[in-house]
């Protein structure tokens, strides 16, 4: 019955947005954003905690304008994921800066590459956006209502973009993908019980392997992406040069150099949009 | 394969996987009949494996290749195939 009730909440916020205008949209999603940071109390402590422990804030007065401004920040991100059609075809709204070298492998239908971001922007426009020189796979944790979960990704899949589950069966799906010449798109700073150790703002944080490991094992590019939103519902997408390891021997070592260069990208980003990233998540456990 | 070439590259695998899995599993009675979906990887552990694997043979393995592969025995002579 819960879950009844969730998905024709769920219905109704869509029929909301698509009837708005996009800036309109933007406004309504921000204000819930707002009311999301002054409810939802549990969240709002880890959010603060957080940006104090980045050190991106002075004092715990501007950590909680940098929180309510992430909780916005997060309320646009969805509207903007579900409107991204406005977004993806024009260049006045998406302003993108693509290295020579990545250009020569989102060309090359032979080669697959890897995509890593974090909650940082809106990370699912540069996902959308990249998947028109190839299918891109992004990887999510299914939600908990199996109704909500299939209204969000008949939403969210667009061109040849598509979620895949964070948890499959078969050990070979990546290797699978990446050898057809896909992307693969992945998220770094989610906490892994079973990852590796790497500072993130200089505190050790346990962070998927993934990416580097792949990296590693299939000599597939890697690369970063940051997707900034400059305006309500415009963004620019730079993805960063290829990021390169040459495999030491010691599989560990070469896991933490790759994953540290990441952290480093991504906090970078941060320093400068802190109000664009996801705060409320407990990042270090 | 030469019968001894191939008991002795399944000895270092045996070894290789000892080492990199972190699940248990009774590494002596894998054979070149066992299937390698019944040693429980996922998709990050068999990265790890990989890795060790080709650091162990001195090899690089093309993915494409070691996705086809269903048992132990076609790991080997992929490996027979790639270090000859």
């Amino acid at each position: 019955m819960l879950h009844l009730l969730e998905y024709w909440a769920a219905r109704l916020l869509l029929f909301g947005v698509d009837l708005l205008p996009p800036a309109a949209a933007c406004r309504w999603a921000a204000a819930l954003g707002s009311l999301w940071w002054a409810a939802d109390r549990p969240r709002r402590r880890v959010a603060i905690s957080n940006v104090l422990r980045a050190g991106v804030a002075g004092d715990a007065r501007q950590a909680r304008g940098i929180g309510r401004g992430a909780a916005r920040h997060m309320g646009m991100v969805l509207v903007e994921s579900m409107k991204s059609s406005l977004v993806l075809d024009d260049p006045e709204r998406m302003r993108v800066d693509i290295p020579c070298d990545v250009a020569a492998v989102l060309e090359d239908p032979g080669r697959g590459l890897i995509v890593v971001s974090g909650h940082f922007g809106n990370w699912e426009i540069a996902g959308q956006w990249l998947s028109r020189y190839k299918p891109v796979a992004g990887i999510s944790r299914p939600m908990n209502n199996p109704r909500v979960q299939k209204l969000a990704l008949e939403r969210r899949q667009r061109r040849a973009f598509r979620m895949i589950p964070k948890y499959d069966p078969d050990p070979g799906r990546f290797l699978k993908l990446l050898g057809d010449g896909e992307i693969l798109a992945l998220l770094v700073d989610q906490h892994a019980r079973q990852g590796t150790l790497v500072p993130f703002f200089g505190h050790p944080a346990k962070t998927h392997a993934t990416a580097a490991m792949l990296h590693l094992v299939t000599r597939t590019p890697l690369t970063f992406a940051v997707c900034r939103r400059t305006a309500p519902m415009t963004f620019e997408l730079s993805l960063s040069p290829l990021i390169e390891q040459q495999r030491s021997g010691d599989r560990n070592a070469d896991v933490e150099a790759i994953l540290a260069t990441l952290n480093a990208r991504l906090e970078a980003a941060i320093r400068r949009d802190p109000d664009q990233y996801l705060w409320g998540h407990r990042r270090w456990r | 394969m030469d019968v001894d070439v191939a008991a002795e590259v399944l000895a270092r695998l045996r070894g290789v996987l000892r080492e990199s899995a972190v699940e248990e599993h009774d590494w002596d009675a894998v054979v070149a009949e066992t299937p390698i979906e019944s040693l429980g990887f996922d998709s990050l552990t068999i990265l790890d494996v990989l890795y060790d694997v080709e650091e162990e043979f001195g090899i690089a393995l093309d993915p494409k290749q070691v996705v086809k592969t269903r048992t132990i025995g076609e790991i080997i002579a992929l490996l027979e195939e790639n270090t000859s």
